[in-house]
This record gives structure tokens, sequence and C-alpha cells, in this order.
């Protein structure tokens, strides 16, 4: 391994694959095989709505294997370190403290990362080249001792995406969008000039944030070049330490340290737990104001659409209750709802069929169903005047460039039929029905998958920690690209892998995923569903055979008598 | 009865004694006053529950001692006994009784009904949600943003205001933060379009889930080679990057000395920093140097288990002055005094040194020698859009895991990099642009530093800079709008504390308005697109002034922009001396 040349060691530029025009459109976006794949979703019925949901729990076993996983992983590492800081000084620099210089990190910040995420670095940060749609091109990398660096051996490997935020498929390297991105670099070129208050408006702005506005159902829009940074920077321009923000527990880090940033007070509630909600909102216009009882100037919901790592919906009918009963404010993050869910894309409100003039802010980003980057906030006029000029993002930051307004506008025209009508719908139908079939087919199978039916977002519990690497590994070798996520994002003991679907994904492309999965999960023992948070419910475990699965779910996954809602 | 109670003892130690042969306890019952009268079964229940607790005892190992060591101190000192078992018992009782904080939250519960509690909660009436109370005085912030029409950020633009109720045509645009126009080429541009007929527009994923592609990688291995570093980091914005990085890497306890002038971009860092912040007044040296002895000597005095992570923070060219800062005495400072140097290059990146290689090399000196954190932008001079870090791998490595706007948010589109990478190569291989952009920028400094100027305007940024930054005078701020910039500190930091919703402060709007005016007249008159540096004061935390900002890009013509100067002058110094605002 010696004789590598460094160069070896960089990722290096893949040129694009010479393939012909319509071998690269099917790789981009798969034909769709029959119309007999697609699905309309519906408005959710009222009365479905307030059920809670049942969540599966694997065995014991599996829970006392999980822990003593991490025991084992945890003593292991403890004892690597302390070999390794008696005897290797040199490979642990940078836990120690050199020219008087404290190090970048402690010893014990750093644990997590060194000795256990480290083992498992090869599954993370792959790098990749051309478009991430049906297939992404992954780039080989070869690892060398336990994940300290890699080479890349210059080959690549096409794999079934699973992994990317392209719920609509809009990642493509032609058509509409494409030609339109183009247009915005021949015609506005690739810089965006400064902030927006100062030269960052141009007419594409407004358009494209008129139809964000009309499209999510509010006054008005605005429009920010990173989604993070949205979140980030939008609580402080109109929250201080008077205020209150009551916060889902898994809401996203962007929240959280937006929240932080603005200085107010947080409370937090269990995941989607309307009662407790309603209990600590009673409490806080009650107590008011620590120390000084005085009572709190506003108080903020703040919730996701749909909670990237579970898959399931905020319960908006009652959070619009619970608003208008106790005069609270509501901040739903759409930021994978948007786009991806609803009968023609709207997100939650529209999916759960309210009005959202009762969300008092939408926020979303267009980096998932749009294919493009950054985010928006949207809210109504007299509101947004305000904040146009107190959010700091717009007068301190880059505006978004054009080329991505030009993919923002011309995807958001497909997906309400004004560009190419026709297309959107099969786009979103495409997801429904792609969402829906691998939901029950894993269901089926016996994996415990956590969410909601229409959910594109397909979280699959693995739960050892030592499953993850296998999972992932076994899954890049059969060639599909799959994201594993795990504390501090999910609780401790529920790692798991997590389906994104896409509209590019066609049902050969799912059954072969189903067989692979399968396969993979009788291997590392992972069909543990009791089969209590699924239908039948007969208390029988579901263990179907993989080929009844994929010859019977295609029609029954069109029902909603197979999910529990 | 006593001597039934007696016998009853008797029997049960006579087994005991006979099995042990020790004759022990016979004299309990005698510690009990007679005069009360005991139930027989109470005092059997005692004696046999005390008998098979001593035997329990026994039997345990060890237990013997323990019951030699309190029968011996019982007799030494019998008191000694009753405190120890109120001890236990304390300590039982405290160990049962509920957290002391869920004590004190419940304390300040008040103790209301139902009723009372529904009559509370009709009560409240929260304030609306965004205020509104002076939204109509500061509304001509919204109607004077220029809306650029059909066409890039070029010297040249076409605009509207006000919702198209104003439209100017052929304005000579001195906005702009493209400072070298590079990325303008067709080379670059070629090279974008190539790339999104490969790659699409977006990368739909974050840096940890495959959206990294090549492009990125390969991008950030030219960033760390052009600026002679180890590693660097990319982001997606550059008004989220420093908030992020300097967060991962403090902790409580850790301390950060900064610039009392510095952006808000990093004040929002030092807000997220949960460490101790320290400011030294604004490119002093002096000041700096005395509060790094002050720290160390107090550091000194208080011995601490492990060294904290100390940090110099400033900026390279200064967001809201366009001054330069002072790397050769920092560097030396950091390096007598032990801290890391933070830069915030966001400006200065493309523009300073011979080669636009920011800071280090406008001082000649190394940056991986110099500079612990650079933070950069690819959204001004390298015209693209984006943002990155500069550093050692170590710092780089940790950056990919800690550092919230890295990990939890979607990588740059693909193009973007590429016409950042393609821009690095054009400056690599040609420095004449960075050359010419800093010989307008002289020029242009020499003209607005003339001292019949400087009565009524201030330049404060530094000749190598390309945005003019024009501040009043303080005699003339004070004469016109009877206010002065620290006054304005004063007043902002008290709003802020208040945590008043209404944040108006009369003079400062009126100076501000006043700006807008010059702004206007430049635009209406002559067709020259200048504009206030815009800032939220509500969310700045340090002492600003308002100002004027002009760009200089390297697009611009010489001539051009001179006569262009010349009437900026005039209109300014014609603003100043009018009387219609006094």
């Amino acid at each position: 391994m010696s004789s590598t040349p460094a160069t070896n060691i960089r990722v290096p530029m893949i040129p694009p694959d010479d393939l012909p025009r319509s071998v690269k459109q099917e790789n981009e976006y798969g034909r769709l095989e029959s119309e007999e794949h697609l699905y309309q979703v519906k408005p959710m019925k009222r009365s479905n709505q307030m059920e809670k949901p049942i969540v599966d729990t694997p065995p014991y076993y599996i829970s006392l294997i999980t822990y003593l996983n991490y025991l084992i992983l945890i003593i292991l590492g403890h004892i690597h370190d302390f070999l390794g800081m008696k005897f290797q000084k040199d490979k642990h620099a940078d836990v120690f403290e050199h020219d008087g210089l404290a190090p970048w990190y402690s010893k014990f910040e750093s644990f997590f990362a060194r000795r256990m995420k480290k083992r498992i670095d090869d599954c993370f940060s792959r790098p990749a080249t051309g478009v991430p749609g049906r297939f992404i091109r992954c780039i080989d990398r070869i690892s060398h001792d336990l994940n300290n660096y890699f080479t890349y051996p210059g080959t690549t490997s096409m794999c079934l995406n699973l992994s990317s935020y392209n719920y609509l498929g809009f990642a493509q390297s032609e058509g509409q969008c494409t030609d339109a991105a183009i247009k915005c670099v021949e015609e506005y070129g690739l810089h965006c000039g400064g902030p927006r208050t100062q030269i960052g408006s141009s007419n594409l702005h407004i358009q494209a944030e008129q139809l964000i506005a009309r499209f999510v159902g509010k006054d008005e829009a605005m429009l920010f070049s990173m989604g993070y940074g949205t979140n980030a920077n939008f609580f402080n321009a109109f929250l201080d330490s008077k205020c209150l923000i009551i916060s889902d527990e898994l809401n996203h880090t962007s929240i959280r340290t937006g929240v932080r940033s603005s200085g107010a007070a947080v409370r937090a509630f269990k995941h989607n737990d309307m009662d407790e909600l309603e209990k600590l909102i009673r409490e806080q216009i009650v107590l008011g104001q620590p120390k000084t009882n005085r009572p709190w100037k506003k108080i903020l919901i703040v919730v996701e659409g749909l909670y990237s790592m579970e898959g399931t919906l905020c319960n908006l009918p009652k959070l619009v209750e619970l608003k208008k009963k106790y005069k609270c404010y509501l901040f739903v993050d759409e930021a994978h709802s948007i786009g991806a869910m609803g009968p023609t894309g709207r997100g939650v409100c529209e999916l759960f069929d309210i009005n959202p003039k009762e969300v008092d802010f939408l926020m979303g980003t267009l980096t998932k169903s749009f294919g493009a980057a950054g985010g928006y906030i949207a809210a109504d006029k007299w509101i947004m005047d305000r904040l146009r000029m107190d959010i700091t993002t717009a007068s301190y930051a880059e505006s978004v460039p054009p080329p991505v307004l030009g993919q923002v506008i011309s995807s958001l025209m497909t997906i309400t039929g004004e560009l190419n009508p026709g297309e959107g719908k099969e786009r979103l139908q495409r997801i429904a029905f792609n969402s829906r079939y691998l939901r029950l087919g894993l269901q089926r199978l016996g994996f415990i998958v956590y969410g909601c039916p229409d959910s594109p977002v397909i979280p699959m519990l693995l739960y050892c920690p030592s499953k993850m690497p296998a999972f992932s590994r076994m899954m890049l070798q059969r060639k599909i690209a799959v994201v594993i996520v795990a504390y501090p994002a999910t609780p401790l003991i529920e790692s798991r892998v997590r389906f994104c679907m896409s509209s590019a994904l066609t049902k050969e492309d799912l059954d072969y995923l189903l067989r692979h999965v399968s396969e993979v999960g009788d291997k590392l023992c992972l069909k543990l569903s009791s089969g209590k948070a699924g239908v039948p419910q007969d208390g029988i475990p579901p263990r179907w055979d993989v080929e009844d699965v994929i010859a019977r779910t295609g029609e029954d996954c069109k029902d909603d008598r197979f999910f529990r809602v | 009865m006593v001597s039934t109670r007696a016998v009853a003892s008797e029997q049960i130690y006579s087994r005991q004694a006979l099995r042990e042969g020790i004759v022990a306890m016979s004299k309990i019952p005698e510690v009990l006053p007679r005069s009360i009268p005991i139930p027989e079964f109470v005092i059997e229940a005692c004696s046999y529950v005390w008998y098979h607790f001593i035997a329990v005892m026994r039997w345990l190992p060890g237990g013997r001692y323990i019951i030699e060591y309190v029968r011996k101190s019982h007799q030494d000192d019998p008191y000694r006994t009753i405190v120890e078992i109120l001890l236990i018992i304390y300590g039982i009782i405290y160990y049962f009784s509920k957290p002391q904080q869920k004590k004190s939250l419940q304390r300040s519960k008040p103790n209301l009904t139902p009723k009372e509690i529904d009559a509370l909660i009709e009560e409240w009436v929260p304030e609306p949600i965004v205020d509104t109370m002076v939204l109509e005085e500061q509304r001509w912030r919204l109607a004077k943003i220029p809306v650029i029409q059909h066409s890039g950020i070029n010297n040249r633009v076409n605009l509207t205001r006000n919702n198209g109720a104003e439209s100017f045509s052929n304005v000579l645009n001195l906005c702009s933060n493209n400072f070298l126009q590079l990325s303008s080429t067709p080379e670059v541009l070629e090279e974008a379009r190539k790339i999104i007929k490969n790659y699409g527009v977006g990368a739909c994923g974050p840096a940890g889930f495959y959206g990294n592609q090549d492009v990125h990688f390969n991008l950030e291995y030219e960033l760390a080679d052009f600026f002679g570093t180890e590693a660097a980091v990319l982001y997606g914005q550059d008004f989220c990057v420093a908030p992020s990085a300097i967060p991962a890497f403090t902790k409580r306890g850790d301390l950060i000395v900064a610039d009392n002038h510095v952006s808000l971009s990093v004040q929002n860092a030092l807000q997220l920093s949960r460490s101790t912040v320290y400011y030294f007044d604004h490119n002093d040296m002096e000041s700096l140097e005395n509060l790094l002895i002050d720290i160390t000597e107090s550091e000194k005095a208080e011995h601490l288990p492990a060294t904290p992570r100390k940090f110099i923070v400033t900026e390279g060219l200064f967001h809201n002055s366009g001054d330069i800062a002072n790397l050769p005495k920092l560097t030396a400072l950091k390096l007598k005094y032990k801290f890391r140097l933070v830069v915030d290059e966001t400006f200065s990146i493309g523009v300073l040194g011979s080669t636009g290689r920011g800071i280090a090399e406008h001082f000649n000196m190394e940056r991986s020698k110099s500079i612990d954190m650079t933070v950069g932008s690819l959204a001004t001079a390298l015209g693209s859009s984006g943002a990155f870090v500069l550093g050692d791998k170590v710092m780089a490595h940790h950056q990919r895991i800690g550092s919230n706007a890295y990990c939890f948010s979607a990588s740059l589109p693909p193009y973007a990099i590429k016409a950042a990478d393609k821009v690095l190569e054009i400056m690599n291989n040609d420095n004449s642009t960075v050359q010419l952009l800093q010989k307008l920028s002289k020029q242009v400094h020499q003209m607005f530093s003339e001292p019949t100027f400087s009565k009524a305007m201030i330049l404060t940024s530094s000749p190598f800079s390309p945005v003019i930054h024009l501040q009043l005078t303080p005699e003339l701020r004070t004469k016109k709008f009877n206010y002065s910039k620290e006054g304005l500190f004063e007043t902002n930091s008290d709003l802020q504390k208040k945590c008043n919703s209404v944040k108006f402060i009369e003079p400062y709007e009126k100076e501000e308005i006043f700006l807008q005016n010059i702004v206007d007249d430049l635009l209406q008159n002559d067709s020259i697109l200048i504009t206030r540096n815009t800032i939220v004061l509500k969310n700045e935390t340090l002492p600003i002034a308002p100002s004027l900002k002009i760009c200089i890009n390297s697009g611009l013509d010489e001539r051009e922009i001179e006569s262009a100067c010349d009437i900026i002058k005039t209109k300014i110094f014609e603003h100043c001396y009018s009387d219609s605002h006094n």
C-alpha cells in the first residue's frame, strides 16, 4: 500500500460518462412502466387524524444486544484511548496540548467521533459525481487503517439512489428545468450581486417569491440562499427573551440554532404529543416568565411538517385548534413536505385540508423537492413587510443566485402544471405510489418502519449500531446507495436506515430493492416487526415471502385499509 | 406485669445465650422506663425483631465489627447514637423527597382552581406576532430596494423600485460585491453551463449523505492549495459560516477576545459560542495586548485544571468600516499569549494581496503560520455563491462532524463550485485583475480623502478596500441630528436589554433617511447607483454608525469612475451643507 501515489488520496475528477442520450435520460429519471404505478393522494379524513400512532418495538433481546453493543464499543474505545495515548502519542496529537495551545477539541468531546463514528466513516460522505437522479454514480474508494484515510482507484459504480433528497426527480441534466437554469446563466450570469436590500434583488427573485407565495397559499414569500440559514437567522427577527417558543423535541438543528440566537425561552414537548403540548401551553400562560412571573409577550409553537428522521407528520388540525384556542402563533417547517406531500404537492396544509392562512409562518426549502438550493419563508403581507426589514439574512448575506432561481421557477411551474401540463401531476402520483409501495412492502416483509403512509421518507429500524455499517456496506455491494442515521440524530438505540423516495424510481427498481433488502434483512436479523403497527391486526408477525410481496403490494398499497394512519 | 416482661425477654435471650455462649442484651428491658405500661405484644415483637436483626448482622460478613463499633461508640457517647440515627433518617427522607429543582419550579406555581386558570388564559393577550407600531415610519426602506430588471449585475443596469413605480435605465452600478467580475467571463460561464448539463442544478443532499461530489472535494483541495493551508471546508452561505464554525470549537469556559467592530455574522458567532467574550478597541493593538496580559495573569492566579481554548477574533476587511486588521501585530500577540487567531475574510479574499490571496499575502505573511481559522466567501470577489473555512487538517475534520451549518445543510450546487474553481484558476495564472482593482480602489480612496471633503464625511476604508464606506463626521452628525455614535450604541443596548418590542431611535432614522436622500438624488439625477450600508440595528450589539457604501469593481472604466466619484462628492457636499434638514 505504501507504493500508492499520493494523488490517490484525493478524490479524482470523474469525466462525464459518454452514454447515448436515451440511456442517460433513463438513468436520471426512469420511464413509467405502467399507469398502474400511480397513486393520487387524497386529503386525510378528519376522523383518522386524531388517532395516536402505534410504534412497534423490537423484542427485548434486541434492545439488550443494542445496549451491550454500545457498551462493548465504549469499553473498547476507552482501552484503545488508554493504550493509544500512552504508547502512540504521535497518532493522537490532536487531543493533546501543544505549544501552550489547548487542543481544538478535548479527548472527552471527541470520543464519540474518534472511537465510534470513525469505525463506520466509510458509510458516510461517499463522493459522487453526475446527476443524483434515479441512479447515483458513486466514486469508489478503499478504506485504510480503520478508515484513517481513503484511496481512490478512479473507478465509479452506478448505484440505485435511495439517498438523495430528490423527491420529485427534478435532479436532471436536461428538460425544461435545466434549460431554464442555463438560460438564466446566459441572461443573468452566476452572481447575485450582494445582499437583498442592497443590490441582490432582481425581477427573477420577485417572480420566484410570488410563485412560491401563490403555491403555498400565502400573501408573500421571501427567498434565502440556504435552507439552514433561513431558520438559523429567522427567529431573532421578531422574538426576544420575553417571548416563549414551544418546540417539538425532534425539531431540526437549524431551528434550534435560530431559537438559541433569538434569546427566547424554549420549552420542548414530546414528539407529536398534543396533550402534553396543551398542558404546557396552559401552564406557561399561567406561570409567565421565570423569576418575574410577568406574562409572556408572545408564544410561538414551532413544529415540522414532516419529520425527516421519523417520517411522521405533525398533527396540524390539532395544532391549529390549540393555537387558536390559546392565542399562540404557529410556525411549520415544511423542509421535507413541500412539493412532495399533498394532492397537488402543496405540503401538509393541503394534506390535512387546512387553510394555509391558519398557519402564521410556512417555511420550506428549495433543495429537496425542487432540485435547487435555498429556503423560503411565507406569511401574510403585513408580517412579511416587517420581516423584510428585520431578517438579518436579507441585509447581510448573499442572495439567491440566478441559475438556482431558474430551476426553482421552472420546477414550481411544472408542479402546478403551467409548464408541460400533466408532468407535474405524474411526478406527484409517482412519488405517492413509490412511497406507499415501498412502505407496505417493507412492512409485509417484517421490517419495523416508522411514519405515515404517504411520507417519502421511509425510516427502517436497524437498532444495533453494528448493523448500520453492515447494512450500508452490503447494500453498496448490491449497488444500492442508502443513508444510515444513528445517535445523536435519533434516540440511542434506534439506529435506522432512511430510504428517501423519488419519482425517478420505477416499480422495477423498488422490486430490486425489496429483494435485496429482504435478503440482507434475513442475514442481519432485521425482520423484527410484531405486526402491531400494521394491518391486519391478527397478532401474527408479518413475514411474507418477497415474491408474494412484489406480486400483491402494487395493488394493495393504493388501499388505505392496509395502512394504519 | 413487669416480671412477665422480664421473663419473656429472659426466655428469648437465654436461647441465644445457650447457642453462642454469650450473655447479651439482657439488660435491654431495663433501659425502658418501668413507669410507662407497654403492651406485652409490642415488647415481644420488638425483642423478636431485635434478636433476628442482631443474628443477621452477625451472620453478614463484617457484621460483627459493625455491632462492635456501634456498641463501643454508644458506650463512649450515647448522644452520638441519637445524632447518627437522626442523620440516617434525614438521609432517607432526603433521598425519597422530590429533586430540588422540581421543588423550586413548583414553588412558583400558584395554587389556582381550574376556573382561575381558565380566567387567566382567557385574560392573556399576546403582542402581535411582529410589531407594526413603526412599520409605516420605516416602510420607506422597502420602497428603496432596487430590483434589477432582466440582466445580470452588470456595470450598467436597468432597475425599478417600489413595486415598479419608479424605473431607471442605464444606471452605473456601484453596489455589486462581485469585485473582480471574473465569474462573468465567457470561460467561467461556459464551465457553469457544462456542469449544469452534466450534474443538474442542486446537489440534493447534505455533505455526509452523498451531497459532496467530486467537484466539491476538488474545490476544497484547490482552495487549500491556493491559500496555502492544509484543508478547506465548504459552506452554503457566507453569513452562516462564522456562527457555525466558531461555536463548533468553543464551550463554556473558553475565551474569546474580539474586535469591538466585528460584523453581525461574527457577533452571532460569539453569542452562540457559550464562551467568555472580551472586546478590545477597534484595531487598537495596545488595547488588545493589555487585555491579553490581564487574561493571562488572571488565568495564572486561577490554576485551572486544563488550558482553555483561547481565540482572538477579528475581520480582514471590516464589514462596517472597510479598514484592515493589523495582522503582523495580531500574529505576534497570538503567538506570545498562546491564542488562536480567527479572521473573517468575507470581504478581503480575492481583494487584498498582490494575487488576491487575502490579508496574509497583503502583509507578506504565510497564512498557515499566522491565521488559525479563516472564514472566506465565494460570493464576494470570487463571484460565485457559498463560503468556506480554511485551516489545519484537524480543525477541518472536526468541523465536518461538529459544525451545524456543514452537517445539517445541503451542499452547494455543483455549478457554483465549478465556477469558483475556474475563477481561482484564472487568479492563479494572472493577477492583473486584482492589481487593477487595487489601483482603482486607491484612486477612488484618494478622491474621497481630500481634506475639504473630510469635513463633511469621513472615509473609513483602507486604500486597498474596494468598498468605500463614508460616514458623517461626528461634528456634522451632532449638528444635524443631535446624537453621536456612542449615544446610539448606548440607546440601542438599552432597548435590547429592556426587550422593548418597538425599537425606534429617531435621530438614527433621520440620518438613514438623509443618507438615502443622497442615494436617491444620485440615482434620479445622475444615474449612479450607490447604497446605504443596510443594517438591522436592533440586532447589532456593537457600536455602529450609518454609512454610505460605494463598491468598486475591476470591470469599471477608470474615467467613468472618476467622473462618477466627482458627482458623488459634489452631491454629498450639497446635502451635508444644505439647510433643509436643520
